[in-house]
């Protein structure tokens, strides 16, 4: 098995490097390893290269500089697409075809064995909730309905890895849950994801590692717990430890009365509060559980985006 | 195989869809019909003027078929169809012989439909049984579209889609006046023979001299190799080209 899903080594992609047009980078020299059993959500501003980037390990576009592997595979080997499952930003079918017809054209492709098409066309239409629109045109489809065939149709070969771009675009409320579903039944069944997302909220539920790209360059990437820094903790009180709750009331930032009648306090770091907690805790070892409160994904983005900034400025 | 036949597939199922098929057949059909009522207008010449018209419309209709291709890969790309199945195990060769082999098995499958109905229409209207040099001349219309399809193709891939089916039509015309060209003194020298020869294809109505089977099969040959040509030239053509 090859040690990294993805991987990339001075990655670039200049559009209009011909000498008559404008030169647009999109990406610059994008050195990225994403290992193997892993959920990893590609984040950046508009305008980033995270489409490039997945453009790219699609070979939809060639590369201006460097490589790219996806699978242990250089992307422009047909053979390795049998392994990967894509969705595409705002994906677009034939709209004369019927959902089952254009699920068909596509298991074909994937070179699923003809006894096994039908029955597989039928899982993945149950799995995305399209069953009763088999037969349907593709061009009467809504957005969050061609989207649900756009998955149907990335996740019909069961891939090795799933390229998803923007996959909760146009989906209703259920749909996101649905896709979130899905995407964690992949990787219980050893799928590996790479998808972009600008709601972050769900990136951080589900992702491993991230990756953040901004006007073409890497900003950082690794595992998501190690990135988010700690900003302070949660002390949850069993009751019984009044005296304990009025010592560290002063210094929590919030509080909250739980139902069993004990207390939720949160708290900045304070090595002071550390220390009568711990100290609590010697004599009362049940009476306390504490939580780090780490910065939220959101949080860390605007930051390491405005220090991109700030650094583009000097 | 089975890709390109996909994708063959496909692209047959497409132009199937397309109510405008149909009508075009049904005024092929028209218009073959009211040959038989030449003869108030003509002297006589209303048997030669519905061979004429069969042929010319069976020849019409292959054309509109590989025009109306020129529009189907430039909006696949533009739409992101193209994008849909070049991700999987699809490599652009097999899509864009795909496409070809789509356009050729439509353009024949219409043409035989015409031949079929002429020759229906001449029987009811004259009595006779299919004649071999007409049945000939039909067919080559009908093999006529393999150089075409792959001129489509190749046009398809190299220029913008503003221009492509009028530029089609420009070289499709330019190659079925290749003997006149050739005669004129100014086109030895413009054409090349980069344009494929579909005099060859046009077997004139009124030698009525059957060219026999051999014929036929060599020109087959010769428009299969064009074909081979011209999509491997779209081959490489878009090999390198960004898909959008």
């Amino acid at each position: 098995m090859e040690e990294y899903v993805i991987k990339t080594e001075n990655l670039t992609k200049i559009y209009g490097h011909l000498f008559w047009k404008k030169k647009t980078p999109s990406l610059d020299n994008l050195n990225l390893e994403i290992p193997q059993g892993t959920i990893f959500g590609f984040l950046g501003p508009n305008g980033a290269g995270k489409t490039t980037t997945i453009r790219l390990l699609m070979d939809l576009i060639k590369p201006t500089g460097g490589a790219a592997w996806v699978l242990g595979r250089p992307t422009d080997d047909v053979r390795v697409k049998q392994r990967i499952g894509y969705l595409p930003d705002g994906p677009a079918f034939s709209p004369y075809l019927k959902a089952n017809e254009f699920l068909m054209i596509c298991a074909k492709l994937l070179k699923i064995p003809s006894r096994d098409r039908k029955k597989r066309i039928a899982e993945v239409l149950e799995i995305v909730k399209m069953s009763e629109h088999a037969n349907s045109k593709l061009g009467g489809f809504s957005r969050g309905m061609t989207q649900r065939i756009g998955i149907a149709q990335a996740i019909l070969n069961k891939p090795e890895l799933l390229i998803l771009d923007e996959p909760l675009i146009g989906l209703d409320p259920q749909g996101r849950l649905d896709l979130m579903n899905i995407i964690e039944m992949q990787k219980e069944a050893g799928t590996n994801v790479f998808f972009c997302s600008h709601i972050l909220s769900d990136v951080e539920r589900i992702c491993d590692r991230v990756g953040i790209l901004c006007r073409g360059h890497l900003l950082c990437c690794g595992i998501l717990s190690d990135m988010l820094s700690e900003t302070g903790f949660r002390a949850v009180i069993h009751p019984g430890h009044d005296v304990l709750m009025q010592q560290l009331m002063a210094d929590a930032t919030g509080s909250t009365r739980l139902p069993d009648g004990g207390w939720d306090l949160a708290f900045a770091s304070s090595e002071k509060v550390k220390g009568i907690i711990s100290s609590y805790l010697e004599k009362n070892p049940e009476s306390i559980a504490c939580f780090p409160i780490r910065e939220s994904l959101e949080d860390y983005f605007f930051r390491m985006v405005a220090q991109a900034g700030h650094q583009e400025q000097q | 195989m089975n890709e390109v036949m996909a994708i063959a597939g496909s692209t047959w199922r497409r132009i199937l869809r397309m109510k405008v098929v149909y009508f075009l057949l049904l005024c092929v059909f028209v218009l073959i019909s009211s040959a038989i009522n030449y003869d108030v207008l003509s002297l006589q010449e209303n048997k030669p003027l519905m061979i004429d018209v069969s042929l010319v419309l069976n020849t019409l209709a292959v054309v509109l078929v590989v025009i109306a291709m020129t529009f189907e890969i430039p909006r696949e790309l533009r739409e992101g169809v193209a994008a849909t199945l070049l991700t999987k195990p699809l490599g652009r060769t097999q899509y864009l012989v795909g496409k070809c082999i789509g356009s050729i098995i439509t353009a024949v499958v219409i043409s035989v439909l015409i031949t079929i109905g002429f020759f229906v229409i001449f029987w009811l209207s004259f009595g006779e049984s299919v004649v071999q040099s007409l049945l000939e001349a039909h067919l080559l219309v009908a093999a006529s579209a393999i150089p075409m399809s792959a001129i489509a193709v190749l046009f398809s891939v190299l220029l913008p889609e503003m221009i492509t089916p009028i530029l089609t039509a420009i070289a499709l015309w330019f190659a079925f006046s290749t003997s006149r060209i050739l005669d004129s003194g100014v086109g030895k020298y413009f054409y090349g023979g980069v344009l494929p020869d579909l005099d060859l294809f046009n077997f004139k109505s009124f030698s009525m001299v059957s060219a026999g089977w051999p014929y036929f099969a060599l020109v087959v040959i010769w428009g299969i190799v064009f074909s081979v040509f011209a999509l491997s030239l779209a081959s490489l053509i878009f090999r390198f080209k960004d898909i959008k």
